[in-house]
């Protein structure tokens, strides 16, 4: 109900100094906080005990979206909102106002952020998947100011496990440059209205002539962790935007191909059953998308 | 704002409670503030059965800012156990002796084993998080046919089994005339076209209210106790907190705030922390306040409809029911809880499953059984969910036999004249079941939904429509409550005049959001012609108000506002005889002085008018010159009890589309027809039937108490354990065929209390209608998108 | 016990305290401020809504806050709607649709509605619903509070 004593809170300007705050303490006694949507459930819950909170909303430069050549840079502090209402997101980026829109509740999107989802890795999360879908690259940067890359299907491991070094902050994600033929979307189901997800399907593909030519799928709400589908990804490559026994198809083989567990919303059949349904849906709207249709959910 | 002051019954008027809610200044429990006031904060069993070895609660003590921590063994001596009269049915029944903290034994996970009192609650959390508690675990029994079977490990200390209660609500009183009893209803089966026989499991949920419970005892040499409490039911709590302390009643006190955040019977039994918080608050000489956690409330209350029923139907292939049979077996838990010690929801679930129908004759059982989870509370829907559920359920399996529409069916075996007694002796006053009936049918238009539904299925896609109905209590008359509840029935209201014309009404039942300040003001301002602005009411404070057995079963529509006006009546009389002597009126009669528009008028010359705050004042400021026999003074208490228990009827239809593929599916249309008598209020009424409706739906689709193979809960927070949202309701249409109840003077009924009931199984209706092609026939709450979809796969492979 | 001073306008009120760094927003408002038309019913998961309150304009749950984050920060609570006791269309549209039961979740519905209905003027009653997800009613059943809304909008819009 109310967190375990804490004994500071900072809130830095630069990243360095982040940085520095988290150096001042032993490893886990002192942790950033974003948006605290998922961070402040486990303080109050006394699960996650912080001797000193490192607020990140004044640090200059971890917030905002940028469209370039390079391609799509998002700061890690962008808040699902701003991602909601963000009207360049769409076509090959679409997946992303799909899941944003989506997420929780309007309160916590006005908080939540790209980052902590991503850091944190719930299992029932919606940007891990969706930053996997996307191809998307991780930023971090270290302590001595040094920075490493690494793709977002390397970063996300299990619930609740990344491959973030304790000295390091997420600082940037990013994500390649929209093709001209390329869509990709997101969907979830969940007992209620835009629940935390039982499975949340993501598709990004590129199509010619309506046809795929290349495929990613990643599917979240797993217990192994959010994970790509490649058999299904192979399958796609291919098949016309109208072949919905093709479309089927992959998603039948995603569903075999990805191991599912059963829990308090749905067993482990059912889960597949979503990846299938879910994963048809998804792909009609990339589909739509790559040919230049903006139909959002 | 609409109305006269000829018609505030009847009205839209915006509700009184609304301008402080709506800007921040109600005053709920967790609001009010006393001068040194503490905090207390419980620790709770990690087990759901074991034997505490040992309780270490010297690191707690030491924290600075502890005032106090108290386990079981400190306080059993002090505190009297339970069960106490006043909270204790007479009913028989095995009555589980408890104290509020556990004592050498856990029954259930979360169950309080100790508790600090500390300056502050995050101490009091801080401290409560060191206590040491060491465990020797016991088997855990965690369903009624495993407490039941032969070798089960007995949870209560001294009991012979595991049954709280049982009863044949038939065959009469002893062993041979229920066994005479069941072999005639036996003879009906035998000879019955058709006989239905299936298993229909209702799951643990309820109706957790958006405030938690909370209480802030205060004691003063002098004054005693005085507690405020989050209670439908102050006048109980009183009498039972002085057994148990062993105060006085005169020095107790008990107040439920003005604001409480949705009560549902949830707030309506004696439970057990409030009981410590007070003891505490005498021997500590501090006022101490609780606010329960969203936590501990899902772990400890709210958890109700955990019933098996057994379900046989006898009807002929013309569709009429000739007999059912029910052996009904509820999940009690621990049944420590006063008043309702967890089976009298499963008992009055009995009383209520033959529903609005007309059965020749029933053979109908109940076992409760006691295992190791919370004790059922009580829900609004009180206990007849399931079985509604059941008999909803089973009318449309008997339709689908006779090859006949499931609505004529239950047409046809609707109970047609009232009054009616039923085969489980409910007595039915009034109304006209059929006129409601029919209204349903013009707005459902079946035959136009039969065709889309054909145009639909011929494209793959899958209508239902369904349909279920509802008698529900309005009010619990004495008749009814002094066997179950060992409380009166009547409601009681007592109206005082002010010099100025306005009026106060007491009132002491505790209401939690269903608007009885704005619909007895306006019951109050019809009767004397003033405005309902004039009228000041207050409830469930037992030092002002006359005693209530609390805001449980729909009374204040029936009990409370009834007690009001007849209040009202009788100050009314005293003021026309008054001013008939002050006028030298000698022939005139009460009745021929009528209360309007802010006068009292004499009919027969209507030149002859006070305003009405001139009569009043007259008495109450200017008691000379009284006819003989009269004194000043303008108050009156009523105590208003129907010579029978009254009802109220409700039928409802809904249309879904279901998606084969997943299971999903989606409520088209919602709309109901409703018997509530004379509205005085017809928002509020809505509102009742919107709320009610979407508690039904939610605990249908969503909500689930689950508790794993060793007693772990595991829904206790709104993350596990759902609530519909917004986006997942559909709006409600609700439509009225009254019948003015003949037993109230207004002829207003009480409703809403057991609206949710056949919900699940009008919902349930529908979506097997869907799935006609596949004849899936759902049994089994809740109703989940995975189960269904696995039926559907299953019958698809059959086929 | 760690504290640290912070300065927080409450509806346009600036005060200064010192707090534990552990407190709460909701608890800071509520204890501190003595504000207490924000209320709470989760222990600690934020899925309720009732906590709802406005930060620098925007819905958040103040719940899922400590306080220290809103240092330098403006908070508007269901007392702040109110501009000199003159009742907000949405608040009066609470009441002429009987929007409310108990009202306990009333306050952190009206924080988050105010929000929605100026970024979202002309909503349909989809969207209303969509954007009521944050916040829990358990009297209500939702449609009285659904044409609460679209009257506001009606109004103002
Ligand atoms: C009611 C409710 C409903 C929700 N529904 C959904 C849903 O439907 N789908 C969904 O995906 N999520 C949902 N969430 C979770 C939400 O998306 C969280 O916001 C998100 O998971 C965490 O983001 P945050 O900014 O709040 O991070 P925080 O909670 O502040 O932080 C999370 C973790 O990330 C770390 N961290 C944050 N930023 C950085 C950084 N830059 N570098 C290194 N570490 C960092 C923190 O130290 C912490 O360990 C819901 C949450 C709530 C309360
Ligand atoms: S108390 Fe904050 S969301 Fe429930
Ligand atoms: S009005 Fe009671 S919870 Fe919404």
């Amino acid at each position: 109900m109310y967190p375990a004593p804490i004994d500071e809170y900072v809130r830095p300007a630069t990243v360095a100094d982040a940085l520095a705050a988290l150096g001042r303490y032993e490893e886990g006694d002192a942790v950033f906080i974003a948006g605290g949507q998922s961070l402040m459930q486990a303080v109050k819950a006394r699960l996650v005990r912080p001797r000193c909170l490192i607020d990140l909303q004044a640090v200059d430069g971890l917030s905002g979206i940028e469209v370039g050549a390079e391609g799509l840079r998002i700061g890690p502090m962008t808040r699902y909102a701003e991602i909601a209402r963000d009207a360049r997101l769409g076509g090959a980026w679409g997946a992303l106002g799909d899941a944003a829109r989506r997420v929780g509740d309007r309160q916590v999107r006005n908080r939540g952020t790209v980052g902590g989802s991503l850091c944190w890795n719930y299992v029932a999360a919606c940007m891990p998947p969706t930053a996997i879908g996307l191809g998307a690259t991780l930023e971090l940067t270290a302590a001595d100011g040094s920075t490493r890359s690494m793709a977002a299907e390397d970063f996300l491991g299990g619930p609740l496990e990344t491959a973030r070094e304790e000295n390091e902050i997420l600082t940037a994600i990013t994500i390649p440059p929209a093709g001209a033929n390329a869509g990709s979307a997101y969907k979830k189901w969940g007992l209620v209205t835009d629940a935390l997800p039982v499975i949340g399907v993501c598709i990004a593909l590129e199509a010619e002539g309506g046809r795929c030519t290349a495929a990613r799928v990643a599917v979240g709400g797993l217990a192994g962790g959010p994970q790509r589908a490649g058999a299904a990804e192979a399958a796609l490559a291919g098949v016309a935007a109208d072949d919905d026994a093709g479309i089927a198809a992959a998603m039948d083989a995603a569903a075999r191909e990805i191991e599912t567990q059963g829990d308090l919303w749905a067993d482990s059949d059912y889960r597949k059953q979503l990846i299938r349904s879910l994963g048809a849906d998804v792909a009609a709207s990339a589909f739509g998308r790559a040919a230049g249709e903006e139909a959002g959910q | 704002m609409s109305g006269t002051s000829e018609g505030w019954v009847g009205t839209e008027f915006h509700r009184k409670e609304d301008h402080r809610l709506t800007t921040g200044r109600g005053r709920f429990l967790a609001d009010l503030v006393v001068p040194g006031m503490v905090h207390i904060v419980f620790r709770r069993s990690d087990h759901a059965h074991a034997r505490i070895a040992r309780i270490d609660v010297s690191a707690a003590k030491a924290m600075p800012g502890v005032i106090a921590v108290v386990t079981g063994d400190d306080i059993k001596d002090e505190i009297l156990p339970m069960p106490q009269p006043v909270v204790q049915p007479a009913l028989p029944a095995n009555y589980p002796r408890h104290w509020p903290l556990a004592v050498g034994r856990v029954k259930w996970h979360g169950e309080p084993v100790a508790a600090v009192v500390a300056r502050d609650p995050y101490i009091a959390e801080d401290a409560a998080e060191t206590i040491e508690v060491e465990y020797d675990p016991l088997p855990y029994v965690g369903d009624p046919e495993s407490a039941l079977a032969d070798g089960a490990t007995i949870i209560h200390e001294g009991w012979e089994d595991n049954v709280i209660f049982q009863m044949d609500f038939t065959g009469g009183a002893d062993a041979d005339s229920q066994k005479a009893h069941e072999a005639e209803v036996q003879k009906v089966f035998d000879g019955a076209d058709i006989v239905i026989k299936e298993r229909f499991t209702c799951h643990r949920c309820g109706v957790t209210p958006m405030e938690t419970r909370g209480a802030l005892f205060d004691w003063d040499e002098s004054d005693g106790m005085t507690g405020w409490l989050t209670t439908q039911r102050p006048h109980i709590d009183r009498l039972a907190l002085s057994d148990i302390l062993d105060i006085p009643a005169e020095k107790l006190r008990i107040i439920a705030p003005r604001d409480q955040g949705g009560g549902f019977g949830v707030k309506a039994p004696f439970y057990r922390e409030p009981m410590l918080i007070a003891y505490l608050a005498r021997k500590l000489g501090r006022p101490i306040r609780w606010i329960e956690s969203r936590q501990e409330h899902l772990m400890a209350v709210s958890q109700e409809r955990d019933q098996i029923h057994d379900l046989e139907v006898a009807a002929s292939k013309d569709g009429t029911l000739l007999a059912i049979r029910d052996r009904g077996l509820a999940d009690c838990g621990d049944g420590c809880e006063g008043v309702y010690w967890g089976f009298l929801m499963p008992f009055l679930g009995a009383v209520e499953l033959p529903n609005a129908y007309h059965w020749p004759i029933g053979d109908i059982k109940v076992k409760v059984a006691i295992t190791n989870k919370s004790a059922l509370s009580p829900a609004r829907a009180f206990g007849e969910l399931p079985t509604r559920f059941a008999m909803e359920r089973a009318i449309d399996m008997v339709a689908r036999r006779c090859g006949m529409e499931p609505a004529d069916v239950r047409r046809k075996n609707l109970v047609a004249e009232l009054p009616y007694t039923s085969i489980t002796n409910e007595y039915f006053d009034s109304g006209d079941f059929i006129k409601v009936w029919d209204n349903l049918m013009a707005e459902a238009d079946l035959p136009g939904f039969r065709a889309r539904q054909a145009a639909a299925r011929a494209e793959g896609r899958y209508l239902g429509i369904g349909f279920g109905l509802g008698v529900e209590l309005s009010g619990v008359a004495s008749e009814l409550f002094v066997p179950m509840e060992n409380q009166p029935g009547y409601g009681a209201a007592t109206v005082r005049l002010d010099p100025r014309g306005k009026v106060l009404v007491f009132e002491g039942d505790a209401p939690g959001g269903q608007g009885h300040e704005t619909t007895v003001a306006q019951a109050v301002a019809h009767s004397f012609g003033i405005h309902p602005n004039d009228i000041i009411v207050t409830t469930g404070d037992t030092g002002t108000t006359p005693f209530g057995s609390g805001t449980v079963g729909a009374r204040a529509g029936s009990y409370f506002v009834s007690a009001a006006v007849q209040a009202c009546e009788v100050l009314k009389e005293k003021i026309a005889r008054i001013m008939a002597h002050d006028l030298e009126l000698a022939d005139a009669a009460p009745a021929d002085f009528s209360f309007a528009d802010g006068f009292v008028t004499y009919e027969k010359d209507t030149n002859i008018k006070k305003t009405f705050r001139e009569a009043v004042e007259r008495i109450i400021m200017a008691p000379i010159n009284l006819p003989a026999g009269e004194s000043g003074g303008l108050e009156h208490t009523a105590f208003f009890e129907a010579e029978k228990p009254m009802i109220a009827f409700n039928a409802d239809v809904c249309t879904v589309e279901v998606d084969i593929e997943t299971g999903q599916f989606k409520i088209l249309s919602w709309t109901t027809s409703e018997d509530v008598g004379q509205i005085i209020n017809p928002q509020i009424v809505e509102g009742q039937m919107q709320g009610a409706i979407v508690q039904g739906l939610s605990n249908t689709m969503f909500e689930e108490f689950v508790y794993d193979e060793n007693g772990q809960q595991l829904t206790a927070d709104f993350e596990t354990y759902k609530l519909a949202t917004a986006a997942d309701v559909p709006d409600i249409k609700v439509t009225h065929a009254p019948t003015p109840c003949p037993y109230t003077p207004l002829g207003s009924r009480g409703i809403g209390e057991g609206r949710p009931s056949d919900v699940p199984g009008t919902l349930c209706n529908a979506i097997c209608d869907a799935l006609e092609p596949f004849g899936i026939e759902i049994t089994e709450l809740p109703l989940r998108p995975d189960s269904l979809w696995r039926q559907i796969q299953a019958a698809r492979g059959a086929s | 016990m760690s504290t640290t001073t912070i300065t927080v306008t409450i509806n346009g009120e600036t005060i200064e305290e010192t707090v534990p760094v552990r407190m709460l927003l909701v608890d800071f408002i509520r204890e501190r401020a003595g504000l207490t038309g924000t209320h709470i019913g989760c222990t600690y998961e934020g899925v309720c809504g009732a906590c709802t309150v406005q930060l620098d304009g925007e819905a958040v749950k103040s719940c899922l806050m400590v306080a220290a984050q809103a240092d330098g920060h403006a908070i508007t609570t269901v007392e702040g709607l109110a501009e000199g006791g003159t009742l907000s269309p949405l608040q009066r549209a609470f009441n002429e649709q009987h929007a409310l039961q108990c009202g306990y979740c009333t306050p952190g519905i009206l924080m988050n509605m105010d929000e929605f209905l100026r970024e979202n003027p002309d909503p349909s009653d989809e969207e209303i619903r969509h954007g009521l997800v944050g916040n829990l009613c358990r009297c209500t059943g939702y449609a009285h509070i659904v044409d609460a809304v679209r009257q506001a909008a009606k109004e103002t819009g």
